[in-house]
């Protein structure tokens, strides 16, 4: 599974990818996790099945939801407080959970 | 006199007496007894002004341009003495006696005239000579001969030769007669300046003369010669000298003139005004003046009177008119740059005339306009702006303060201060000048039919009734604001956070009456300015929180030096616009002991039972505070390392009616060295408890029961204590909130009664037991325990810095951004920007590479308000972490919070 972080700056999801990565490694889940910044997202979402985004960008959900709907990809934001405590755990139930819901 | 107009007047003497034939330069160096080629040189200067004829031939022949005698005009006539500034006040009595002296018969009475340099005392009695052709005592064109006793001081008997006339071979060099001065003005007036310097013969003779209306060539013992002169003497010697009191004796009539200083500021501004006008006359080209220009002319120490005042107008306007030609602008504008140092200085003098500098200049506008008028011979002052409207005061604050240096946010603080009491006066003073049917003169009809509609719109919701006076004003208003927005002008208000914190109720309905405006005159309203309809609204309040002086707390400031706290004591009492906090100057010599009794007494005597604040900047003065206090009984709190913002502060906040903690507090919190001193003490006790306090009358009834009901409904599983407390000592309550701040993050205050703490929400019994109260409280601690719990999570991962304190700086940080650009950000996105600055900051400290924002000329461009206050926050973090935070960081941050900001209106 292909997930896609984004945040302001691909700078506060860095740390969540690591904890998500982390939390997939001890359910022995195949992921490809990667944080990017809001604006290189056009060019990389086709490579993966999901994107999560980080509270802050939350204004650009609209913007990229149509984005995902245009490669056929979910789109939504990060739960406030999974996301300032990293629950990396949390998180990828949550990216799970989006894309079983296709 | 110059000697130019001496000749030019010589001219005319002679030229009138010569039945209007033309008068040639020998003719005039006989006269006037100067050498003929200055007279020549002195008639080509005139020929070149304009002032005389010249008729081509040997000798040449001059005449005077225009006929000088306008008298004998019965326009003139009424007014010779009226057309004086002051003539009917502050010159009334000299002018009454002058018009004394020359009527009285037979002959008039010979005058002394009394006053400092520069009074007036040659114009004034060329106006009496005026006069007196006017009244026909003398000949409409009886000469009027100048003589000043200074001239020849060097020289005694060269000078009782001018004035005297000398017979052939009186001494060496007197090759033939001459006639005297005294002669000369036979018939006519003959004015002698600085009479002191006459020597005491000149000064027998000229009261022989006086006695017996004849006297002698030097070096006649012959013959005696008659003349009729009426003699107007002038001096700037003290009447009481022993010379002056000879005078005093022989001579009957003695007008005294006042000195400038004398004179009212009214006066003084119609002079400034005349002058003005006279140089707007001479460049030909109207005179714009600043109005602070004008206030420091009005004030400064001007010790040579009227003639300096005239010269540094002059000299200002040569200034002006410089700067004009050479920066190729479009009017003259004289301001205080123009003027020289001293005279700089008078606008530091407001305070004590403040009153009456406002009564006679508070119509006029910013920038004031002299012109020359023939008609009506008259200045008028042209208001540049709609005048008495707030953007004005507070721009003008505005500039002063960045003109002296203070920061930008420092100075909205500090402008706050006066906003309310100007609105007052404003309100106050519109409803004097106005009456409905004038109002429509001023304001547009469509503005009218507006502020009807929405007052009576604002009635209606808020319950409350809005008398005329409201209507006026909101209507003056609104139309400035109207023709200010349209002219592209920026609308700031200070107390906007203020404003809606406090009259929410009358801000919603403002944003509402926002909108009628808007869709009705097809601008757009800034929110700024929707806080000044509020203001309106909430007008009525603003007079119950009056404030009297009694409840103040008193500011001491005492440094060492022998003016230090003096001058910064006045510097913060003019910002602050009242003389509220007091100085204590320590020259270095003075015993401890002594200052320590003076400070004593001063603080015994600015105390109001509110306490003291002592300000000091080092040394023994440090303990001074204690040692008051258990000798006084007066409670006194000391500020070390004092500087003036410090002291701008605690006037500010103490003349707001502040208690002396509050004060306290918000000088340790702009002093950026006791600052970091305290958050230094802050980093060492990270974990404070989270508490709710209770409290009633008692701190045992409605308190504990309220504990009890919070308890039970809150569920509370984190680590919540709920605390009761009396509040039956105002004081003792705040001392005991404070002490439990200090362990502790007070989450709320419940209580029976109104407590308004800053920074702490209030919420009532009522709102607990029928309202929404415990959601609001249950919101409170979740928000609290979320970053609380983001602090601690994050520990575990960020090595470089401590994670809790990070947050607690950037939630305070992103609360004051909201606050400033007037927006709201959601819970959700406040977190994902405090995560995000928490792992910014982490890699700065770990020296990572920074990131790169590129579009960031465009976001300058577009939100640079935004990004100056998001900035200015931003980089308060730099200290305290010890990093440095780059542009493109703060970039990122900037687009973030605008992004995803709900625009309060």
């Amino acid at each position: 599974m292909k997930i896609l972080l984004c945040c302001a700056a691909g700078m506060s999801t860095s740390l969540i990818v690591e904890k998500m990565k982390k939390a997939a490694e001890t359910r022995n889940m195949d992921v490809t996790i990667e944080a990017v910044s809001v604006d290189e997202i056009e060019n990389v979402i086709q490579d993966y099945d999901v994107v999560l985004l980080g509270p802050q960008v939350k204004y650009k959900k609209n913007q990229l939801q149509k984005l995902g709907d245009k490669h056929g990809k979910k789109v939504d934001v990060i739960n406030p407080v999974d996301y300032g405590l990293v629950k990396g755990d949390k998180i990828l139930d949550f990216a799970i959970k989006l894309r079983e819901d296709e | 006199m110059k000697k130019v107009d001496e000749v030019y007047k010589g001219l005319i003497d002679i030229f009138n007496k010569a039945n209007n034939e033309g008068v040639t330069a020998i003719q005039l160096s006989d006269h006037l007894n100067l050498h003929r080629s200055s007279i020549s040189r002195y008639l080509n200067q005139l020929y070149k002004e304009g002032k005389v004829e010249k008729i081509q031939g040997r000798p040449v022949l001059y005449k005077p341009k225009e006929e000088r005698t306008n008298v004998g005009d019965n326009q003139n006539k009424v007014n010779i003495f009226q057309k004086v500034i002051g003539s009917n006040e502050s010159l009334n009595i000299p002018i009454q006696q002058a018009k004394a002296a020359i009527l009285y018969p037979p002959n008039g009475l010979h005058t002394l005239i009394l006053g400092e340099t520069g009074v007036g005392k040659t114009m004034f009695a060329e106006l009496m000579y005026d006069f007196a052709k006017e009244s026909e005592v003398i000949y409409k064109d009886a000469p009027f001969v100048s003589f000043n006793c200074a001239d020849y001081a060097d020289n005694p008997q060269l000078l009782l030769g001018q004035l005297f006339g000398v017979k052939k071979g009186a001494y060496t060099g007197a090759d033939k007669d001459k006639d005297g001065l005294l002669k000369k003005a036979d018939g006519g007036i003959l004015f002698l300046d600085e009479v002191h310097r006459l020597p005491p013969v000149g000064q027998e003779m000229l009261f022989t003369y006086i006695d017996k209306g004849f006297f002698r060539r030097l070096g006649d013992t012959e013959n005696v010669i008659y003349s009729k002169v009426l003699i107007i003497s002038a001096t700037t010697e003290n009447p009481q000298s022993y010379l002056l009191k000879t005078f005093t004796r022989r001579i009957p009539m003695i007008i005294n003139l006042p000195s400038l200083e004398e004179r009212s500021l009214k006066e003084r501004l119609q002079l400034i005004e005349e002058f003005f006008k006279e140089e707007s006359k001479r460049i030909g080209m109207s005179i714009y003046v600043d109005k602070k220009c004008l206030i420091s002319l009005l004030l400064y120490d001007c010790p040579n009177n009227i003639g300096q005042l005239k010269g540094d107008i002059k000299l200002a306007c040569a200034k002006a008119f410089l700067n004009y030609k050479s920066q190729n602008r479009d009017y003259i504008l004289v301001t205080c740059k123009d003027l020289p140092q001293y005279a700089k200085k008078g606008i530091m003098k407001i305070k004590d005339s403040r009153k009456e500098v406002e009564s006679i200049l508070g119509s006029k506008g910013e920038i004031l306009r002299f012109f020359y008028n023939e008609e009506e011979n008259k200045i008028s002052s042209h208001d540049h702006y709609n005048k008495d409207n707030f953007y004005d005061v507070i721009e003008n604050k505005v500039n002063t303060l960045k003109n002296i240096g203070i920061q930008e946010h420092e100075i909205s603080e500090i402008v706050n201060i006066n906003i309310e009491n100007y609105f007052k006066k404003y309100m106050g003073d519109i409803t004097n000048k106005l009456r409905r049917d004038e109002i429509s003169k001023i304001v547009d009809g469509e503005i009218l039919n507006i502020v009807e509609e929405i007052l009576e719109k604002a009635q209606k919701k808020l319950n409350k009734e809005y008398n005329e006076k409201i209507y006026y004003s909101l209507a003056l208003h609104l139309n400035s604001t109207v023709q200010r927005i349209k002219e592209g002008h920026k609308i700031f208000n200070p107390k906007l956070n203020f404003i809606r914190l406090n009259y929410s109720d009358e801000f919603l309905v403002s944003m509402e009456l926002a909108k009628i405006i808007e869709s009705k005159l097809d601008i757009e309203l800034p929110l700024d300015e929707i806080g000044y309809i509020t203001m309106f609204l909430a007008a009525d309040k603003y007079d119950e929180e009056n404030l009297t002086k009694d409840d103040r707390v008193g500011v001491l400031v005492i440094m060492h030096g022998n003016s230090t706290a003096s001058s910064m004591v006045e510097v913060a009492n003019r910002l602050v616009g009242e003389e509220h906090a007091k100085a204590l100057d320590m020259p270095l010599n003075a015993s401890p002991e002594e200052l320590y009794n003076s400070a004593k007494e001063k603080v015994i005597e600015i105390d109001n039972g509110k306490g003291v604040l002592l300000m000091v900047d080092m040394g023994s003065l440090t303990n001074f505070g204690d040692m008051l206090y258990e000798d006084t009984g007066v409670k006194v709190i000391t500020i070390e390392m004092v500087s003036t913002l410090l002291v701008i502060e605690a006037c500010r906040k103490a003349v707001m009616g502040r208690s002396l903690k509050e004060i306290y507090n918000s000088c340790i919190n702009t002093n950026p060295y006791l600052r970091k001193k305290s958050s230094r003490v802050k980093d060492v006790c990270v974990e404070k408890k989270n508490v709710i306090v209770t409290a009633c009358f008692t701190g045992e009834g409605a308190a504990e029961r309220l504990k009890n009901i919070l308890k039970e409904k809150l569920n509370i599983e984190e680590d919540v204590k709920i605390i009761p407390l009396t509040l039956l000592d105002r004081k003792e309550f705040l001392e005991r909130l404070e002490h439990l701040k200090k362990d502790n993050e007070i989450l709320s205050i419940v209580g029976t009664i109104d407590i308004d703490i800053p920074d702490i929400p209030f919420i009532s019994a009522h709102e607990i037991i029928a309202g929404n109260g415990i959601e609001r409280l249950r919101e409170i601690i979740d928000n609290e325990i979320i970053y609380e719990k983001i602090g601690k999570s994050l520990g575990c991962h960020l090595e470089n810095i401590d994670s809790s304190i990070a947050v607690s700086h950037i939630r305070k940080i992103l609360t004051d951004i909201q606050n400033d650009l007037s927006i709201v950000l959601s819970r959700d996105v406040l977190i994902g920007i405090i995560l995000h600055m928490c792992f910014m900051l982490e890699k700065i400290k770990e020296g990572k590479a920074q990131i790169v924002y590129k579009n960031k000329e465009e976001l300058f461009k577009k939100y640079s308000r935004e990004y100056n206050i998001v900035e200015r926050h931003i980089k308060s973090l730099e200290n305290i972490f010890n990093v440095e935070i780059i542009t493109d960081e703060i970039c990122y941050i900037v687009r973030t919070i605008i992004e995803n900001s709900v625009k309060f209106n």
